[in-house]
């Protein structure tokens, strides 16, 4: 373990706890706060007031920090404790994982979350670059790449590569890294139709997955374990369904942040009490702003919806909505679990069976393998999305590697426009590399959309 | 007329003589866009198959406006052909879920300038038995499809025969690279893509019959220099000859490649004996792998470094399409995999278009070329 390795993994580890128990009465304008503030860059400033600003979006992410500080912290110390690691994309239901005893790292997330804490984050984007990675591959993965070529993160154990058929580029850099640095890989393909042929096919390759893992592990799959793991991502799913059911009120009580905090729990912690615990939060407060007609600021004027990706490198523009534009951020595609399925846990094959077809229908797998207008595609799922939760207009953050994305984004903003008149605007931006649009350029360009719809 | 003119002409003209003779016959035109469709299937149902290009656009604002300058500029150049009525001599089009962007083409191309019959053949991205299984099935309702849509029906024996005549066809085309590998090779690597691509643009067996026309012809040509330094071209879709002569008019020659429009799509034959269905569904999934099939990199690397041990490569070239994700990562492993072998590499980055970014290639490979000259 090199010094430098501590410092990034353990700085993070440490935001993320030093944010889980913040007071209930915290004054940011306290000068003592105030000088800590005016200590950080204007991005990881911003990122901090949108997380603890609104005193329940604070509540809710002391739960989620808690959480996700003790899973980083398993990742980080995982060999000490004689366990594994394997590297998953967003689109990896992580619950076998959990019930395999194997740590399941998001490379995503964890992206994500160096992308918000570490201030050379770029340079570990161009580091990927600079060794041999092409420039268009995506930003999302190229973080963790980076962070992997400097040594500043260890190798992980195994590598999980489910984006076949969804995305190149997410499933391209997963191979690439498994040839690079020497580690086991196992691929999930991804079919082509959503039927009942195709979640059989599905499901074959996810038992196959999961023989792979015993094989790479040397752990077995135990049925009641994964029938505790199925329970409790069962009793997450449920709890989130109901929050989502919230957001379908107009004006909607659930707070923007709450899009943040979800996305980290179910993409890395579902199947765990960690998450449940969360979502009991987080549905708590939900009830109780709706109770109490709360909302965003001043007034709920639009609600505002993510084509695909958002923007994640500056956390503000949640804040932003929600304080000072009266905007509710409905979702974005990675947040978007409708369809979602309960998991039957009657035996291991049905355990399986769920597990995989949660999978299918996990964000990116679901909407972008095959054909634009096939049923449980991207434009399917839009057209439900902003029917159910009533959204005012669609955004299309215009993420450079997402190619599958922009190939067709204008064929289904026009069908959109069409069936519903819902209009949709396409930014060239990128979700984790704040140098491709600045995020007070994106803002601009947003209010100056909203000024169109009001 | 000399043989390679009668090929080059097939090779400059999107719709050529031949499609004109063949359509005069009533008969069908179907285009298609990857080596993972199987083109007897179209062949033995009477229909030419025909691999459609992007060559000859000059301009892609109407493939701008439904696809971006984030997505493949080949799959742009065709999409611009097809919204422009340029493909519409085809009688439909069977594509292949191969990358993001065709798949995304296909999308746009079937919503903004339908052709008669507008397919997807979807192919699984992993090499395994339930992979091909799938890819069997698959292939059995594009031949439905194709029965239904044309009114044919394609019986074993018509499988067969076209099997047979695709197999010559890849003899001949590796009788033509074996000449390429000579030391003192008679034909030009731009010739050799010449010949290439009047090959996926005619019917078969009149190609057959130019090629082992062409073939002997060579024979009697005086040797080409062996001063040149010998090149193999590896990396994305490339149909254009012109980048192949950009290179070789700096003193190279290119002498093999491991392209889809080369040897990696015809490198394999088909077994001709037993169940000719299953031979194809075999040939087909498992011949010599694309970067979208995962895992499979050490087969690719292996495929590279045979064809530079036959061919006597001095340096390797790999190219991608800008935003070819597939080619791209492959070439950036492949690279200094080939440089520890002892091949002096270069990866380029390229747009596709005959002679776009043609200075910038020339000058990257001229340096490339005194790097292994020196």
């Amino acid at each position: 373990m090199g010094e430098e390795r501590r410092n990034v993994l353990e700085s993070i580890v440490e935001t993320f706890n030093m944010t889980s128990n913040l007071p209930e009465n915290l004054d940011l304008k306290d000068p003592e706060m105030k000088a800590l503030l005016d200590s950080l860059t204007e991005s990881r400033r911003n990122n901090f007031i949108a997380m603890v600003k609104d005193p329940d979006v604070r509540k809710m992410s002391n739960v989620s920090n808690a959480a996700t500080g003790k899973y980083l912290d398993l990742i980080y110390h995982a060999r000490d404790y004689g366990k594994k690691v394997a590297y998953i994309p967003f689109n990896a239901s992580p619950e076998i994982f959990h019930a395999m005893d194997i740590v399941p790292a998001g490379v995503e997330v964890l992206d994500t979350f160096a992308a918000i804490m570490q201030e050379d984050f770029n340079e570990y984007l161009d580091l990927s670059v600079e060794r041999g990675l092409p420039d268009t591959m995506c930003s999302a993965q190229r973080g963790v790449l980076g962070l992997l070529e400097a040594g500043l993160l260890d190798k992980p154990d195994i590598l999980v590569n489910g984006a076949l058929g969804g995305c190149d580029a997410n499933s391209k850099i997963f191979e690439y890294m498994a040839e690079k640095f020497d580690i086991p890989i196992v691929y999930l393909d991804v079919p082509f139709y959503h039927d009942e042929r195709s979640i059989d096919y599905y499901t074959n390759g996810y038992r196959q997955l999961v023989k792979a893992l015993e094989e790479l592990s040397g752990n077995t799959l135990d049925e009641d374990r994964l029938r505790d793991v199925c329970e409790l991502s069962n009793q997450a799913t449920e709890l989130f369904m109901e929050i989502d059911e919230m957001k379908r009120h107009v004006p909607n009580p659930v707070p923007n942040y709450y899009n943040l905090n979800h996305l980290s729990q179910k993409l890395t912690l579902v199947g765990t009490s960690d998450a449940v615990e969360f979502y009991k939060t987080a549905l708590d407060i939900c009830k109780r702003r709706l109770k109490e007609g709360a909302h965003v600021f001043p007034e709920e004027r639009i609600r505002f919806m993510m084509m695909y990706t958002g923007f994640y490198f500056d956390q503000s523009v949640y804040f932003w909505f929600q304080e000072e534009m009266g905007v509710t951020y409905l979702l974005d595609l990675l947040v978007a679990h409708d369809f979602c399925p309960i998991i039957d846990t009657t035996n291991v094959d049905t355990m399986l069976a769920g597990l995989a077809q949660g999978m299918l229908n996990l964000p990116m797998t679901r909407q972008l393998k095959g054909t634009w207008d096939m049923p449980a595609n991207w434009l399917y799922d839009l057209l439900h999305y902003v029917e159910t939760y009533k959204a005012d207009c669609l955004v299309f953050s215009g993420h450079t590697a997402c190619k599958q994305a922009w190939g067709i984004y204008r064929l289904v903003a026009e069908e959109i426009k069409n069936q519903l008149g819902v209009p949709s605007l396409r930014l060239e931006g990128d979700g984790w590399d704040s140098r491709i649009t600045p995020i007070s350029v994106i803002k601009e360009q947003l209010s100056e959309f909203f000024e169109t719809l009001y | 007329m000399q043989t390679f003119e009668k090929l080059a002409q097939v090779s400059r003209t999107l719709q050529n003589s031949y499609i004109k003779a063949w359509k005069d016959q009533g008969k069908k035109v179907v285009g298609y866009v990857c080596t993972y469709m199987p083109e007897e299937i179209l062949h033995a149902a009477d229909i030419l198959p025909f691999r459609i290009t992007g060559r000859g656009v000059s301009d892609t604002s109407k493939a701008d406006s439904c696809l971006s300058r984030v997505n493949c500029s080949f799959v742009r150049c065709c999409l611009e052909l097809g919204m422009d009525g340029e493909y519409d001599f085809l009688d439909g089009a069977a594509w292949v879920n191969g990358c993001d962007h065709i798949r995304r083409g296909y999308d746009n191309w079937k919503a903004k300038a339908p052709l008669p019959f507008m397919y997807i053949l979807p192919v699984p991205h992993k090499i395994f038995p339930e992979g091909r299984q799938w890819y069997k099935e698959e292939v059995i309702k594009l031949k439905e499809a194709v029965e239904n849509h044309f009114g044919v029906k394609i019986r074993s024996d018509k499988l067969a025969e076209s099997a047979a005549i695709y197999n010559e066809s890849r003899r001949l085309l590796k009788r033509l690279y074996d000449l390429r590998a000579s030391d003192e090779t008679p034909v030009t690597g731009a010739e050799a893509h010449v010949i290439l691509s009047a090959g996926v643009t005619m019917p078969k067996t009149e190609f057959n019959k130019l090629l082992g026309d062409f073939l002997k012809e060579v024979e009697k040509r005086p040797k080409t220099s062996n001063t040149k330094i010998r090149l193999l071209v590896a990396g994305s879709m490339m149909d254009d000859p012109e980048f192949i002569q950009n290179v070789e008019e700096l003193g190279a020659i290119v002498v093999t490649d491991a392209l889809c429009f080369g040897a990696r799509g015809f490198w394999d034959l088909t077994d001709e004996k037993g169940d000719i269905f299953e031979n194809l569904i075999d040939r087909y999934f498992n011949h010599m792998p694309c970067p979208r099939m995962a895992g499979e990199y050490s087969k690719r690397l292996g495929f590279i470094k045979d064809q530079i041990k036959r061919a006597n490569v001095k340096g390797a070239i790999l190219q991608h399409i800008r935003s070819c994700d597939l080619h791209g990562t492959d070439n950036a492993l492949i690279r200094p995999d080939l440089e520890k072998a002892g091949v002096p590499t270069i990866e380029l980055e390229r747009q596709y278009g005959p002679m776009a970014d043609a200075g910038r290639i020339r000058t990257r490979v001229q340096a490339f070329l005194e790097r292994i000259g020196g």
